[in-house]
């Protein structure tokens, strides 16, 4: 039903984002501001004929196709989110250089820090038993030259 | 005797004889027996004269255009110039893995000669290791990816990727990269063998690094040409996109270099031993991780134009391998006690371990990024990107981090120090940091990363600078320590170069039809004309651009749009004019010939040269550091004069 | 046997691997549609030849087949005999409709002079119809069912034994 409401709605001209993603949320953007803007939010879209490239970065003619729309988006006062929100409608989040931090897709923030967490936590641990000194049995004085005399007794050649 | 038949004939003995070697130099392991390392180390010899000889049967046939052998009726050509030809060898899946195995005859023969009067302990397994993962690609080459296979022979074929053809760089550049990923293989060997005798003493340490070292090299110059390829023909003015290839080269290159810096921390303090073979381990497992990146085809990039059907018995490899090594280190490390221990976290040491924290931080948070559409996929169903954006946020906090320490590291003595030795060692480079901090905001550097990065590099430049100078006679004395600082000038410069280049880059659209010309920041280009060239393989429609600065002819540029035969859409191919100061680059959106008309990407890149240059100057600092050292006697001075030289 | 170390890689074994092999025989460049089970997004484009506006609307109560495709595309040549053939004999109980990208009119109108001309083809305007679908290249198919709703994409050549899986769906509904 809705389908034919929308079907009907429009007259002339290709698809509007303003059937998707509704009315302009911020405000209309014109001169260097705009230049400025369009490669930001371009470079947060990924060109779909390409092989990973944002649509910024491509020459094809799709990226420019699709350049152009995000440059005309923001003129008419689109904000960045409205715009990406338009491009994931039609692509799917495939489109998304930046995944959102989101559902399974906030992981891919997290799991870095927590590495980096962890790790941290285990290098400290590990300098803090390396200052105590060692198990008798085991210490030995560092010393390149008394290893290679080891080495010796030990069988291997230096 | 066809040439074809003689290819598969030496495939297969390469199949018997790297898998009998393997067996042999376990035995011999295990049983200490010196008549079976001799053996081993034969076996080892005959691998690798058997991959030459494959390889040159190959070249023999590319040279001579026989069609009947299968590969050369997929990559061969009349009408290629010889030198395509010759690089032929790697273009398409089947030859590249060829060229692995020859490159790893030639590193397993170079690497069972140098060691042959040292460390008899280690070798017997070493060579084992070698010659099974060699037994693992002549069975790629013998079954999945034959490249000798026979074929009825055509009158031409149609010639090797056009890629290939399209730029000098796509030649040189896959040799470097396999130069770098399949040297790791023997530092992997090292490791495995002191694992399994269950000891990692000094007299195997030398050999280690060298083996780590050679390859990170290659991979070093070899990750620097495939950003300057990208940069050079993808058209968009960068030269790195986070692109999974990319990422691919990148992985092992992280814990390689981890490995480097933390064996540092075990020649001098007998610690890190277990953590040092996890990082070997790792890298050669990545270098495998990558190769079956780039040819499964599972990954979306602009690099992976050999798409195959090895993809299966890559991960088989890769899963046999990682067992391998897991198993073998849970068995082991407890036995590698540590014979040292520290004096201070506050230490050169102590940031020797934050170094490889951030080392590993960064290789997982690539890994996570590269993988994590699978991951999605796989769980959900839903194709997902992680792209540039996510990796420039990630990846830029942690480099700025590691450049710090760059600085900081090499400030701080070895052992503890007092609060006023550090504040002495720590105080004076924060000069460097506000010199290049002032040059960077007086050039109009205002980029909060950027401005990090140049005061970060400022510091680490002085410290580098000054641990360079020291000791006049270092040279000679301790080459190595000299040649870490070249290295590390390197880095240095390369960060700066990237911070740089990345931010402060200008861009601007031009129109241009015949005659017209256009201001481009100090730029002045002027369109002389549009022509349409047929080339054998493709159609060109060349723009041709006078360039002038400040009213002074410079060059001509003639960006293209290349429509190659196979290829859905054009391929642009950009033109750069390069300066000491920066590059300006031309590429092309939209072309018209029958209008004369073109619209061109005008791009004005400071600094971008400079990263080529300071990555080859990283790669001499490591050159540097593979010339032998002297004698065992002077080795153990030196340590001695270093710390007096430091407190 | 240093247990830590034996479950901590082994659980990335299993991870890294499991991955991996889940990733295999998938083609990355085939991406789902999240349009599927949504409204086709409207439009209303100019018809090669005659000139007249088609508005998609137009079309509802019949199933739509919406080809997406460019005269500079290889594969499309493939796949242009098959959906003229089924035109003409599923016509008028199907609707197909070609939108052409990227392309001028001069060409478009010597390919269909050339290869046949079934249905209409409206020309996109600079590349926003394809974008509002999530085209990334050419050609690829949509189906729609009788109230407008799409019910499947197809990407690359379609030939009679898809078109007619594709299209027994998009009747059922």
């Amino acid at each position: 039903m809705i389908a034919a409401i929308l079907l009907l709605l429009v007259t002339t001209g290709a698809p509007d984002a303003s059937m998707s993603v509704g009315p302009p949320q911020g405000r209309p953007m014109s001169g260097a501001a705009l230049d400025t803007r369009t490669v930001e939010v371009a470079s947060l879209i990924r060109c779909p004929v390409c092989q990973g490239m944002s649509i910024a970065d491509s020459p094809s003619e799709m990226a420019v196709n699709m350049k152009h729309q995000v440059r005309a988006l923001l003129e008419r006062g689109y904000t960045q989110d409205q715009i990406l929100d338009y491009f994931e409608r039609s692509y799917g989040q495939f489109v998304l250089l930046k995944p959102r931090f989101q559902g399974v897709n906030a992981l891919v923030w997290l799991l870095p820090l927590v590495a980096l967490a962890i790790g941290a936590a285990i290098v400290v641990a590990k300098a803090k038993r390396l200052q105590k000194p060692s198990d008798p049995a085991t210490q030995r004085p560092s010393d390149p030259y008394l290893d290679q005399v080891r080495n010796l007794v030990s069988g291997g050649k230096p | 005797m066809t040439t074809a038949s003689i290819g598969r004939f030496v495939i297969l003995a390469s199949v018997l004889v790297s898998t009998g070697g393997a067996v042999i130099g376990f035995y011999a392991g295990r049983s200490r027996s010196r008549a079976g390392l001799q053996w081993a180390r034969r076996f080892a010899y005959g691998y690798a004269l058997l991959m030459i000889a494959a390889t040159a049967v190959m070249e023999y046939a590319l040279l001579t255009h026989d069609f009947s052998v299968s590969y050369v009726a997929h990559v061969g050509s009349l009408t290629t110039p010889t030198w395509v030809t010759i690089a032929s060898l790697w273009s398409s899946l089947e030859g590249s893995i060829l060229f692995w195995g020859f490159i790893l005859g030639i590193y397993i023969a170079v690497a069972t000669y140098l060691t042959r009067k040292h460390n008899d302990e280690y070798m017997p397994d070493a060579i084992g290791v070698w010659l099974s993962c060699a037994a693992f690609f002549s069975f790629l080459i013998a079954a999945p990816a034959n490249p000798f296979l026979s074929v009825a022979p055509a009158a031409d074929g149609p010639g090797p990727n056009a890629l290939l053809q399209n730029h000098i760089l796509m030649v040189i550049h896959p040799p470097f990269l396999y130069l770098g990923y399949v040297g790791m293989t023997i530092p992997f060997g090292l490791a495995c063998a002191a694992l399994i005798q269950g000891r990692l003493g000094h007299s195997i340490l030398k050999p280690l690094r060298a083996a780590l070292m050679l390859p990170w090299i290659f991979l070093t110059i070899a990750i620097m040409l495939g950003g300057w390829w990208a940069y050079e023909v993808l058209g968009w003015g960068g030269y790195w996109a986070w692109d999974p290839v990319e990422n691919a080269s990148l992985l092992p290159w992280l814990t390689a270099t981890a490995a480097l810096h933390s064996m540092v921390v075990l020649e001098r303090r007998g610690v890190l031993k277990g953590w040092t073979i996890t990082l070997i381990q790792s890298t050669f497992l990545l270098t495998i991780l990558g190769t079956f990146m780039t040819r499964s085809g599972v990954f979306n990039s602009v690099h992976s134009f050999t798409q195959s059907a090895i993809g299966p018995t890559i991960l088989v490899f890769l899963a046999a391998v990682l067992i391998f090594s897991i198993v073998l280190l849970a068995l082991r490390i407890d036995r590698l006690e540590a014979d040292g221990n520290f004096d201070s976290g506050v230490s050169r040491e102590g940031m020797f371990l934050f170094n490889n924290l951030l080392f590993v931080v960064l290789t997982f948070t690539v890994l996570i990024g590269t993988v994590f559409p699978l991951i999605v996929e796989a769980v959900r169903g839903k194709q997902m990107s992680v792209g540039r954006p996510y990796f420039d946020s990630m990846v830029v906090p942690v480099g700025a981090l590691l450049l710090f320490l760059l600085g900081v590291g090499p400030a701080l003595p070895w052992g503890g120090a007092t609060a006023k030795q550090i504040r002495r060692a720590l105080l004076p480079p924060i000069g460097g940091a506000f010199v290049l901090l002032a040059l960077g905001f007086a050039f109009g550097a205002r980029n909060p990363w950027t401005l990090i990065t140049l005061a970060f590099g400022g510091y680490a430049a002085q410290v580098t600078l000054s641990q360079m100078r020291s000791p006049v006679t270092q040279l000679r004395r301790a080459r190595r320590r000299f040649a870490s600082y070249v290295v590390h000038s390197g880095v240095v410069i390369v960060f700066v170069a990237i911070a740089i280049s990345s931010t402060m880059r200008y861009t601007q659209e031009v129109h241009l039809t015949k005659g017209g010309s256009a201001n481009v920041g100090a730029y002045t280009i002027t369109l002389i004309g549009v022509d349409e060239r047929h080339e054998p393989n493709r159609f060109a429609t060349v723009a041709r651009f006078d360039v002038a600065k400040n009213g002074v002819h410079k060059t001509t540029l003639e960006p293209r749009m290349n429509q190659y035969v196979a290829m859905r859409e054009p391929i642009g191919t950009p033109d750069v004019y390069s300066t000491i100061g920066g590059d300006f680059y031309l590429s092309v959106m939209n072309i018209d010939a029958g209008a004369q008309s073109v619209a061109v990407n005008a791009i004005i890149t400071p600094f971008v040269g400079w990263i080529w240059g300071a990555v080859i100057l990283m790669g001499l600092g490591g050159v540097m550091a593979l010339v032998p050292q002297r004698t065992a006697r002077e080795h153990v001075v030196i340590p001695v004069i270093e710390d007096a030289v430091e407190a | 046997m240093n247990r830590t170390v034996l479950f901590v890689g082994f659980f990335i074994a299993v991870a890294v691997i499991g991955v991996l092999f889940v990733g295999l025989g998938k083609d990355p460049q085939v991406i789902d549609s999240p349009l599927i089970g949504h409204a086709a997004p409207p439009f209303a484009l100019k018809a090669v030849g005659s000139g007249e506006t088609i508005n998609l609307a137009q079309f509802r109560g019949r199933p739509v087949v919406l080809n997406f495709w460019a005269t500079w595309c290889g594969p499309c040549y493939e796949e242009h005999p098959t959906l003229v053939a089924n035109a003409r004999q599923m016509q008028p109980s199907v609707q197909f409709l070609g939108v052409v990208f990227q392309d001028t009119e001069d060409q478009i109108q010597k390919f269909l002079n050339e290869r046949g001309n079934a249905y209409p083809t409206v020309i996109d305007d600079a590349g926003k119809t394809a974008i509002a679908y999530g085209v990334g290249g050419v050609p690829e198919t949509f189906f729609l069912d009788k109230n407008g709703t799409i019910v499947a994409k197809f990407a690359g050549p379609l030939n009679t034994e898809t078109l007619q899986s594709y299209l027994q769906k998009a009747m059922k509904q």
